[in-house]
């Protein structure tokens, strides 16, 4: 089935099933490979994208619900880094493995959008996607930071 | 080496964490390309193996030891290119093969290509630096032969050699042809401590820029041109075999093209993922659940137990008289300590694409052993050396020791085989956990007879633990079979800091059909969680304060006296708090470092909440401050996993096989750091493993000081405990 997505600001059409996740037509028909594959369940938001700037967890999204949305993948957050979670991200060094990265700039950046200048409790309670690395105490000190110096 | 370093060193305390931070946006940082070819290519001269330039002066150093989030990439490199004098933020970095061509990326130390250990920096810190010199002398005499100039009278700057005298300067794109046929000097002069510029300093990381837009390639991104994707259901318990399934549903699904036996398991081979995927799961499938259908953590549990009261033992350390003195004592304690099997879980689930030919393989892998991989291959294949490339892919989504193993590797290469092209094969999170090699469970005894001053006059230590080395250094066999222990679940416990005039320690290799290998604290983490419980256990037997009770038993040790007392004061210990709150402390001496950890939690009924994690670490200089303090403390949340997740078994299978079930640590659960390094003049020390080894102790310690529960288990779950 061919259907038109709307993905970082440009149409695009796939010929997909229309029940493949989100996650593996940004990663296998439109080469966008930012979005991880890490538990298939939604259970570690790795594969974290916004639909119409909500944050969903793309593995177990079927790509026919996205139709007609706005979907904005890592690859689309800012052109050249420039969002401020991505140079706050930067500024405190914050990815180690980096493989959960996308996800979580991508849940931290609709947090950010809903409460522009959030608590911690407000980042426990939206950021819950799974770290192996542990960069967590970085991932908090990142959000305040964009808080403070851009408009999220 | 270490006259060397001494001169380069000053003691100083440095304080470390977020204070230093504040890099210049957009950040300048040299750039990660993907694998290095064998040899240099054409337009590149080869000044050392380590370092090629190309005719417009573009400086590529080859990074040896895989990413997968400590920093390597950024910090060995450094090290090279401070020696070396090139443009930092200029230089192009590529991931070292392997071959039989290209070997000199193995670690000098062990003549062996791995990343592991946590010893890449000890290991390579010499290395980077004397092949840094050697390339500087060699582009600076072919300048000075250009000029017919003294080499004395030249020096080196931003990638270029300068002749100050002169005024002349030519870049090293310029002579580095020149300098690539000169002998590489066998003992290259190094610079002196005021002349480097990039180790020593926090540096922004070579891999951040790419893991904040998406960039970057792990794995599973990789791709050769037409390549098939591929994915692998293996039977869900250990030691089982597929009956048979339902092959013709699986090649009637759309885009299927291949279906593969391959192993115990099997493989579709199709377009893209989602279809391979989607095949498989739409077959069914009759397992044969094979020899360990009735395995289950409680027999499992029975069976450690056993072993632990009945042995036989293996006793590889015997000093002074531990059994005399404890038959004499008046005063024994002992204790029983358990920690439980744990899954690698790495964010990246297991991947690899493989091109196999009749006469060729190569392999693009997010592994950390490529050595091993190598050896593998051939045997499986049944291939020369030279038929055989493994190339590691820019970056590796964790590893903790999992990509050690060559199993995903092999799998590929052979559903590559079988289809003659290019394979990339990914498991789902189910099959990464279901074929993992897990960290194995281990029960310790610590018996011990104490003096009348309350310390220890003998210490008496019983291990109980499968093998975890041998799958990934198969040497060790022979010393399994002779001596019956293995070094590696012996670890912290063959050596000790303490003062023990007697001390034993028995070892019992658990048989156990539950596949198990080293994961990030290797067999420190379960012997360092019931020695230094067992220590807190004897502190409050002698009503002695913990931290004061090790800094005795530390009395002639002042490097790790100074960890402790600044543990101490930088953890606030002994500042009083409120009911139901307490701290723990812990100190180990691991990977060539010494960490002290106070940990300060909440115990509120049954919820357990983390407050702070305060480390000071003694690893020797402090190469990059920065990557330093995020190893310690991301590896103190991979401390708390230890803590909180577990991984058991029933009817011959993981009980949890996704991240519902296993659970791992979110970040409301993190607590606050505080991290201090004392930069001082010991020997290099690791630092990746290090910091989640004092956790399970340092907490289970501050659990009994806020509620008076003993946690001598983990996780806590088993305790009714849960992290809040």
């Amino acid at each position: 089935m061919i259907m038109d997505l709307n993905v970082n600001g440009k149409t695009l059409p796939v010929e997909v099933d229309p029940d493949t996740p989100l996650l593996w037509v940004l990663r296998e028909q439109l080469a966008l490979t930012g979005t991880k594959f890490g538990c298939g369940i939604a259970a570690c938001g790795a594969c974290t994208v916004h639909v119409d700037g909500q944050a969903v967890r793309s593995c177990l999204f079927p790509v026919s619900l996205a139709v007609g949305k706005r979907i904005t993948t890592i690859e689309g957050l800012s052109s050249r880094q420039s969002h401020p979670l991505q140079q706050a991200w930067i500024a405190e060094q914050v990815p180690q493995c980096g493989y959960c990265q996308p996800g979580m700039l991508m849940s931290a950046a609709a947090l950010l959008a809903a409460h522009p200048q959030p608590t911690d409790a407000q980042i426990d309670e939206a950021i819950t996607n799974i770290c192996r690395c542990g960069t967590y105490p970085r991932v908090r000190r990142a959000i305040h930071r964009a808080a403070r110096t851009g408009k999220g | 080496m270490d006259s060397v370093r001494r001169t380069l060193l000053k003691a100083s305390l440095w304080v470390g964490g977020g204070l230093i931070l504040g890099f210049s946006l957009p950040a300048k940082s040299a750039t990660l390309l993907g694998a290095a070819t064998p040899g240099p290519s054409r337009d590149e001269a080869a000044v050392t193996a380590w370092v090629r330039i190309t005719p417009d002066n573009q400086v590529r150093l080859i990074v040896s030891q895989a990413e997968m989030g400590q920093g390597i990439t950024t910090t060995l490199p450094a090290i090279l290119a401070d020696e070396l004098g090139a443009d930092w933020f200029r230089v192009q970095l590529e991931t070292a093969p392997f071959s039989n061509t290209a070997t000199a990326y193995r670690n000098p130390a062990r003549s062996w290509m791995f990343t592991g250990n946590s010893e890449s920096i000890e290991s390579f810190y010499d290395l980077m630096r004397k092949t840094g010199a050697a390339a500087r002398e060699m582009l600076t005499r072919a300048a000075a032969a250009r000029w017919g100039v003294p080499a004395s009278t030249c020096s080196v700057k931003g990638s270029a050699v300068i002749h100050p005298v002169s005024g002349r300067r030519l870049t090293f794109g310029e002579v580095a042809t020149d300098a690539a046929r000169l002998p590489i000097p066998e003992k290259p002069t190094l610079r002196a401590s005021s002349e480097l510029r990039l180790t020593g300093k926090s540096l922004p990381r070579v891999d951040v820029p790419p893991k904040v837009d998406g960039s970057a390639i792990f794995g599973i991104d990789f791709s050769v041109p037409g390549m098939l994707i591929g994915a692998v259901r293996t039977p869900p318990t250990i030691g089982g075999r597929i009956r048979s399934f339902d092959e013709a549903t699986v090649r009637s699904k759309p885009g299927v093209l291949a279906v593969v036996p391959v192993l115990n398991g099997v493989a579709v081979v199709a377009d893209t993922y989602w279809q391979a995927r989607t095949a498989l799961a739409a077959a069914a499938f009759d397992f044969d659940p094979g020899p360990n259908a009735d395995l289950g953590t409680p027999a499992v549990r029975a069976a450690y137990r056993k072993a632990l009261d009945d042995g036989p033992w293996a006793t590889p350390v015997n000093e002074g008289d531990a059994q005399k003195a404890l038959a004499a004592a008046a005063n024994t304690i002992g204790s029983d300590y358990e920690s439980p099997f744990a899954a690698h879980v790495t964010m990246e689930p297991m991947n690899c694409t493989a091109l196999v030919t009749a006469d060729k393989c190569e392999i693009w892998a997010p592994t950390q052993g490529q050595e091993l991989a190598f050896v593998a291959l051939k045997s499986v294949l049944g291939m020369r050396d030279d038929q055989i490339s493994v190339n590691r892919t820019p970056y590796l989504g964790g590893g903790f020791g999992r990509r050690l193993l060559p199993d995903f590797v092999i799998q590929a290469a052979l559903v590559s085989k079988a289809v003659g092209k290019p394979v990339k094969l990914i498991w789902d999170r189910e099959e990464d956990m279901r074929r993992d090699w897990y960290r194995p469970a281990t029960m310790v005894r610590l018996t011990a007879a104490l003096e009348k001053d309350g310390l220890p006059a003998a210490l008496a230590t019983r291990v109980v633990s499968p093998t975890i080395l041998l799958p990934v250094f198969p040497p060790v066999e022979t010393m399994l079979k002779e001596k019956g222990f293995d070094p590696g679940a012996m670890e912290g416990m063959m050596k000790t800091p303490y003062a023990l005039l007697n001390r034993r320690v028995d070892f019992h290799l658990l048989k156990t059909p539950i596949p198990t290998s080293v994961m990030r604290t290797t067999g420190y983490g379960p012997n360092i969680f019931a020695l230094e419980s067992f220590i807190d256990e004897l502190a409050h037997s002698a009503r002695i304060d913990p931290y004061q009770y090790r800094r005795r038993l530390l009395r002639k040790n002042p490097r790790a006296l100074a960890v402790l007392d600044r543990a101490a004061i930088l953890g606030e210990w002994g500042r009083p708090l409120p009911k139901g709150r307490g701290r723990g402390f812990a100190f180990t001496d691991a990977f060539g470092t010494l960490l002290a950890q106070v940990i300060e939690v909440h115990v509120e009924g049954s919820d357990v909440r983390v407050e702070h994690i305060t480390s000071v670490v003694d690893c020797g200089r402090v190469l990059d401050p920065d990557i330093a303090a995020s190893n310690i403390e991301g590896g103190a949340v991979f401390g708390l996993a230890y803590c909180k997740a577990e991984l058991t078994f029933r009817d011959g299978r993981a009980e949890q096989e996704n991240l519902n079930s296993y659970e791992l640590p979110y970040l409301a659960e993190t607590p606050r750091f505080r991290t201090e390094f004392i930069n001082g003049a010991a020997k290099l020390g690791g630092i990746g493993e290090v910091s989640p080894i004092t956790v399970p102790p340092a907490l289970a310690n501050a659990i009994f000081a806020a509620s008076g529960r003993r946690i001598r288990s983990m996780p806590l779950s088993r305790h009714g405990l849960r992290f809040v």
